[in-house]
């Protein structure tokens, strides 16, 4: 994957953690950086179906997740499943549709399923939505509230890359090109052993502790407004998990919360001054800094 | 929550309400409450639920306004209503320990307890109870430390709980001895009664010492050296007029010895012939102290001394107190000096039994002969028994003693003695106190019980008090076991050492530490009253500051091998200059490591320990030597 999308190490790694979590991914940035090929690629490296849904501000509830049609021939409301009903599905530019086709995909990630006229059908699994936002379009966009940002389990920024990659990358093919070649690495059954498998590894009794000590600080830091939810908690703990996981092993060193703790927190706390995500992300790591690490 | 935190808090809890039970103060249906302390327990140790807020909180009220009315009818003592109430609580609270903080209230309960209980008791059981509670509190405390750390499943406790309890008895016992002596116990007021003793009010009633010759509670412990003669006369008081039913001291002036620096000095002794008894006399209900005929000197920390002219010693005092002192004696009778009428005083009834006595020493010149004809008469014609009848109306105990039923005690013996004597025209009289004792070999001491309480006769022979004891020897009562030998010298140390350290063993202990360095042929006078408070309050917090300082020390060293290790590494990079905090995770002090030079190893190093602390893995043998070595192989390059 590295070779597609190149000196972003820790955003791809980032992004198969979350994965391996059983998270969704929030995707913040500027256009023209990678973030779509980013989630192509996963999904052609894992095998998964996949599915882009490009968000408008017309975009309905039911273009996402699909819509009932009188079948004439058997007589019969007939499901057509939307784009939803795929393995990885990337929500391009979030932030531009109305909030409730927003609301209408953030159900279906936190369910994992979607009703539709008293039926209920289940997502496939592995289910990942990776959604993208750009910071700087303001105009005709619809900031996803706080509460649905908490769904995601990380937030992470691809940056601009650094210029001998850059120069890399606008030489060489479209990395489109090299997509199609990629063979899958990986089977969507394995993702789902091995999202199994990061259940079980082990968290040390103190390592909890300093978790938790973590998420405590984050509400009781001055400055911040709004601390780290329960579910914040529960994801930066199976974060942490599917990090040893990726890591290739079987328990959670700090190494393992410490990493995705400001990825995992930043967009959930809300400062007093008014801030973008990465100033809140700053924050978090301040708080690294002064919680102790168990011994 | 740990189950030996649970079980310390149990432990805690019992020790508490155990300090009060042996004191015997507490009434016996608080023994209930007590053992309700067992559900409660063993509710907390199954992990049973806790009872409602609204239970225990009507309980507390409901033991609150029954403590009220404890003090205030029940027993009508505040002091021991508190303790009652505590045990109380304890009860309710067993049902009701959720968090650190309620365990910590049973501490702090127990505390109350131990220290109401001092007041209440000065047995040696309570000393064993309070060593176990200060291990009890040592443990549970450090238990706490590392409970609210998080990090009690992989620290080794066993030695800081070893260390600091060794240190906390080695500090309080320190303070016990420097600290000033407060008299009357630190809450003012002691509970203890003194045993009730015969013969030594100033009115003995006949009869009297019949009820505690069987009674083998100990009065006396008396450590003697110098040669003294077998049996022991431990000379109490002396008594000279009898009405018919209780004898008298009808000379009632005493009089006052000026203390001349530790001792009260009756006349000038020989002091190589004199027979000295360190004497350890219970609270008894009497200000009479007992010493060897004829005494000359005094020791004992007390401002007064009386005495009466017949050699009875009295130290005014609270009959609660336990008393230390020493007592030289002379081998040597008294003299006998003043008015000798008030000894020739003559029975009621002295009819018949001047004509006996006058029978008796018919054609017999000396004094002595006469007396001892008159104690043989007595020893060999009439016989011993505790049991005697009441006399006939009209005829007096003596009377009845001597013609009728020939049997009686030593009052019977000694009272015809004395009034036989004075028929014969020789001053005599009654001395009450105790005979003989028995040796303790392990502590080279002498029991002196109730039972060796006696009366004997002295009379004056040639200017000189002489006694003599009609009384016929009896079988000697069967001796105690070599066991109870040993715990008795048990409770001699305990007296002697802890209930009985007195200022002037301070005093002894401050010279007996000086004398090394201060080589004069006298020993100058320590002030010990001189020792100001600040000096205590230095000591104090001396010892306070080498507590907080070795526990802080033990702070590093009480992790596991693993942690131990890993801690090592750490403080050797941080030496070098690494750049490690307390947030640093061990992959950051990987990469200091490598940053300073030290190659791949820190790596493998950090992986053994986060595989052996957070894996949850015990690292083998080899692994464990591989750890040990890596870290052997970084501090070196480090140096």
């Amino acid at each position: 994957m590295d070779l597609i999308i190149k000196g972003k190490g820790r955003a791809v790694k980032m992004a198969i953690v979350t994965l391996l979590g059983r998270g969704h991914l929030l995707i913040e940035d500027v256009p023209g950086v990678g973030k779509t090929t980013l989630a192509f690629t996963l999904a052609r490296a894992t095998n998964c179906s996949f599915q882009r849904v490009q968000f408008t501000s017309d975009l309905l509830p039911t273009d996402i997740i699909g819509v009932s049609i009188y079948n004439p021939e058997n007589r019969e409301f007939e499901f057509k499943p939307g784009p939803v009903f795929a393995n990885i599905v990337l929500a391009d530019e979030i932030n531009r549709t109305n909030p409730k086709t927003q609301s209408a995909l953030l159900q279906a990630m936190n369910e994992r399923r979607v009703s539709v006229e008293r039926k209920t059908y289940t997502l496939p699994e592995p289910f990942m939505v990776i959604a993208t936002q750009n910071p700087i379009e303001y105009q005709g966009t619809f900031p996803l509230p706080e509460s649905q940002l908490d769904r995601f389990m990380m937030h992470i920024k691809l940056g601009y890359p650094t210029p001998e990659y850059e120069k890399q990358a606008v030489l060489e093919q479209s990395s489109f090109e090299l997509l199609e070649h990629l063979e899958p690495v990986i089977t969507g059954e394995e993702i789902l052993r091995m999202q199994k498998e990061v259940d079980n590894v082990r968290v040390d009794e103190s390592l909890l502790d300093y978790l938790m000590a973590i998420i405590t600080e984050t509400r009781r830091n001055d400055r911040v407004r709004l601390g780290a939810s329960t579910r914040g908690a529960q994801f930066l703990l199976k974060a942490a998990k599917a990090n040893a996981y990726y890591e290739g092993r079987d328990y959670v060193v700090p190494d393992d919360i410490k990493e995705p703790a400001p990825l995992v927190l930043g967009h959930r706390i809300i400062l007093k001054a008014r801030t973008y995500i990465s100033d809140a992300e700053r924050v978090v790591e301040e708080i690294l800094e002064k919680i102790p690490v168990p011994v | 929550m740990p189950p030996l935190y649970k079980a310390m808090t149990a432990v805690l809890a019992f020790t508490g309400c155990i300090s009060l039970f042996i004191s015997g103060a507490l009434n016996p249906f608080m023994f209930i409450a007590g053992i309700g302390l067992i559900p409660g327990y063993y509710r907390l140790w199954k992990g049973m639920p806790h009872a409602s807020k609204w239970t225990i909180g009507g309980l507390s009220i409901a033991a609150l306004f029954f403590s009220i009315f404890d003090a205030l009818v029940i027993t009508g003592d505040v002091f021991i209503a508190v303790a009652h109430l505590t045990i109380v609580f304890h009860a309710i609270k067993s049902f009701d320990l959720k968090e650190p903080w309620d365990h910590l209230q049973v501490y702090f309960m127990s505390l109350l307890q131990l220290i109401i209980a001092s007041e209440l008791t000065r047995s040696i059981a309570f000393g064993v109870v309070f060593v176990l509670f200060l291990v009890a509190l040592v443990t549970a405390m450090v238990l706490s430390h590392f409970l609210k750390e998080g990090t009690l499943q992989r620290v080794r406790f066993k030695r800081p709980v070893v260390v600091i309890s060794l240190i906390t008895l080695l500090a309080t016992t320190l303070f016990f001895i420097s600290a000033p002596r407060i008299k009357g116990g630190l809450l003012g007021r002691s509970l203890t009664k003194g045993i009730k003793t015969v013969g030594f009010s100033e009115r003995v009633d006949f009869g009297s010492f019949g009820n505690v010759k069987l009674d083998p509670t100990i009065v006396m412990r008396v450590e003697l050296s110098g040669r003294a003669e077998w049996p022991f006369y431990w000379r109490g008081l002396t008594l000279n007029y009898f009405d018919g039913k209780s004898w008298q001291d009808t000379l009632e002036d005493k009089y006052e010895i000026q203390k001349k620096g530790e001792q009260f000095l009756l006349r000038p002794f020989p002091r190589d012939k004199a027979i000295i008894q360190r004497i350890f006399l219970e609270p008894i209900e009497s200000e009479v102290i007992f010493g060897l005929n004829n005494v000359t000197a005094v020791e004992i920390e007390s401002r007064t001394l009386l005495v009466d002219d017949a050699g009875a010693l009295f130290i005014p005092r609270k009959s609660s107190m336990r008393m230390s002192y020493t007592v030289y004696s002379i081998f040597e009778e008294q003299v006998a000096e003043g008015d000798l009428l008030r000894y020739l005083q003559l029975s009621p009834d002295a009819g018949r039994i001047s004509r006996l006595a006058e029978d008796i020493t018919k054609g017999i010149r000396t004094d002595t002969e006469k007396a001892v004809g008159i104690e043989d008469y007595l020893k060999t014609n009439y016989k011993y028994s505790l049991i005697t009848s009441s006399p006939p109306e009209g005829v007096s105990p003596i009377e009845n003693f001597l013609f009728n039923s020939k049997k009686g005690y030593c009052e019977h013996y000694a009272t015809s003695m004395v009034f036989m004597l004075r028929a014969v025209g020789i001053p005599a009289r009654i001395v009450t106190g105790f005979v003989g004792g028995e040796e303790n070999k392990y502590g080279g001491y002498i029991i002196v019980r109730q039972s060796n309480a006696h009366s004997w006769v002295e009379a004056v022979i040639d200017g000189r008090w002489k006694r003599f004891d009609p009384t016929p020897p009896v079988a000697s009562v069967e001796m105690p076991s070599l066991l109870a030998m040993y715990l008795d010298t048990l409770r001699l140390k305990w007296y002697r050492y802890v209930i009985g350290f007195s200022s002037i063993d301070q005093m002894r202990l401050i010279e007996f530490i000086y004398m090394p360095f201060v080589r004069m042929p006298q020993m100058p006078e320590v002030k010990v009253h001189g020792i100001e408070p600040a000096l205590y309050i230095i000591i104090f917090v001396a010892i306070t500051v080498l507590v907080v300082f070795i526990i802080k020390r033990l702070g590093h060293k009480r992790y596991d091998f693993v942690t131990a290790n890993y801690l090592k590494l750490r403080g050797a990079l941080e030496n070098r200059g690494a750049m490690i905090t307390a947030s640093s995770t061990p992959s950051d002090v990987a990469r200091e490591a490598m940053r300073l030079g030290i190659d791949g190893k820190a790596a493998e190093f950090i992986r053994l320990y986060e595989e052996a602390r957070f894996g949850g893995k015990k690292m083998d043998k080899e692994d464990m030597e591989m750890y040990r070595h890596l870290l052997r192989e970084m501090t070196k390059t480090s140096e």
